[in-house]
């Protein structure tokens, strides 16, 4: 047997951090020796099938509650919601590292880029990299955002529209900003037409109306351009816009935080879950929790990917549309204060149990 | 019940063990085919304990190593008796078929 305080000893010791605080004074020693009894001699670190054996078995006895089947699934539905929500939070964070929206003279020279020698008209302006109805969110207006208001949060942009465009074809009008944009270093991606109108009346035969989207990148900066089809097949309006790609800190800040916060939620449900052991009262503030924070990932993630399918997206979508929010906030503050109720139950300290009688020997 | 579980409770039938003697006997008693590991032996040991199957008997320091005696309780000797019977049934069904599927397959 290998002594007390060798290499194998303090692999092992390290290993039984998995386990509570509360479970490794009870039991620490008692689980050590047994781990050592069974190490052959000469042994200086665990094999990986002791180590996983004695992680998997910690990161379970740290969510109590032996005879459940169900508390592992429970632990890991919430680590990965509260995990996803602390890398949205972080990667609204990091994306505090991009520059401003584009301004006026940026975006001017982006859209000049794309039609050279055709009008543009006003451009607007985004005053935030974030707008909620085209205005940098305020505290006041917190009311609107959290009673259903939230998916007027969004990335704001510089736009304008382009009228009198020589009436050709989609294609030529498209194959000539393509040709501008590649000379000026943009990335072109796949063009997006809808058809979602029908020229009737101005048209014999009727012909459908189709909208053209026109997708671009270079650099931090997105470029779209929309060719409308007014009243007729060729297009004479253009709708512009230019706005901020996600800059590159915010996938390693949500990938991170992401982890840290998932590791943390387990953390929180084991203790919880061990101090509420016998207090079933727990049960549905804790199902409620579960159910408003998972709905609206579950509903949003459907829905954003059919729409990253339909058009390309040099960026994607912000991390926390994905989870839903803030268009779904009214659910995620309800999950909140029952999570805050959970807790504050779990505070109330438990009985423990009388200890063993021990016997010296040998 | 599943094949560890009920090998803890059959070595334990045979009077208290501690963890060492435990994971030994399971070996022994299953031909060496089941080698329980520390962390699911203990994992095993706390929900038998919550199921009131199994309960610490007492503690002994052997060499400065602090040694935990389990013993089984009268409901794991209920729970032992109706997986054994169980199993007997399965058994006894199987090797009955098996019996009438010998002169065929000879």
């Amino acid at each position: 047997m290998p002594p007390t305080g060798d290499p194998l000893t303090r692999h092992y010791r390290r290993l039984l951090l998995c386990y509570p605080r509360s479970y490794r004074r009870d039991r620490g020693e008692e689980i050590l020796g047994l781990l050592l009894d069974t190490a052959p001699a000469g042994r200086i670190r665990p094999t990986v099938r002791e180590a996983f054996d004695v992680v998997r078995n910690g990161l379970r006895c740290r969510l109590g509650r032996p005879t459940s089947r169900t508390v592992g699934v429970w632990a890991v539905l919430t680590a990965v919601i509260c995990g996803l929500f602390t890398a949205a939070a972080a990667s609204r964070v990091a994306w505090e590292t991009s520059r401003p929206q584009p301004d006026r003279a940026e975006a001017a020279a982006i859209f000049a880029d794309a039609l050279p020698g055709r009008s543009i008209g006003q451009i607007e302006t985004a005053p935030a990299l974030f707008v909620f109805y085209g205005e940098p969110f305020r505290w006041q207006a917190l009311d609107d955002m959290l009673f259903g208001d939230g998916g007027e949060y969004q990335p704001g942009f510089a736009s304008a529209s382009a009228t009198g465009l020589p009436p050709v074809p989609v294609e030529q009008t498209l194959a000539v900003t393509r040709q501008h944009l590649r000379a000026s270093g943009w990335r072109i991606y796949e063009t997006v037409s809808r058809a979602d109108r029908e020229c009737v009346s101005a048209c014999d035969p009727p012909v459908a109306l189709t909208d053209t989207t026109l997708v671009a990148s270079r650099g931090d900066t997105v470029f779209r351009m929309t060719l409308f089809a007014e009243g007729g097949p060729n297009p004479t309006n253009a709708a512009l816009e230019v706005q901020r790609a996600a800059p590159p800190a915010v996938v390693p800040a949500a990938v991170l935080a992401g982890l840290v916060g998932g590791v943390l939620a387990w953390l929180v449900f084991g203790w919880a879950s061990r101090r509420t052991e016998y207090r079933p009262g727990v049960a549905l503030p804790f199902g409620i929790t579960m159910f408003l924070w998972w709905l609206p990932v579950l509903l949003a993630i459907p829905s954003l990917i059919g729409h990253q399918r339909a058009e390309p997206h040099p960026d994607w979508h912000p991390l926390w549309e994905w989870l839903g929010q803030p268009t779904g906030s009214l659910f995620f503050l309800i999950g909140t204060v029952c999570a805050l109720i959970v807790l504050g139950c779990s505070a109330v300290p438990r009985r423990d149990t009388a200890p063993l009688r021990t016997i010296a020997t040998g | 019940m599943r094949e560890p579980t009920f090998l803890i409770l059959t070595a334990l039938a045979a009077g208290p063990r501690h963890g060492y003697g435990i994971t030994q006997d399971v070996a022994d008693l299953s031909e060496r085919r089941v080698t329980l590991l520390p962390g699911t032996l203990y994992t095993a040991l706390d929900r038998l304990t919550a199921q009131g199957l199994v309960q610490p008997d007492r503690e002994e320091v052997v060499d400065g190593r602090l040694r935990r005696y389990y013993r089984i309780t009268p409901e794991g000797v209920d729970a032992l008796h109706t997986e054994t019977a169980r199993l007997r049934q399965l058994a006894t069904v199987a090797e009955a078929r098996l019996r009438g599927l010998r002169p065929r397959t000879a």
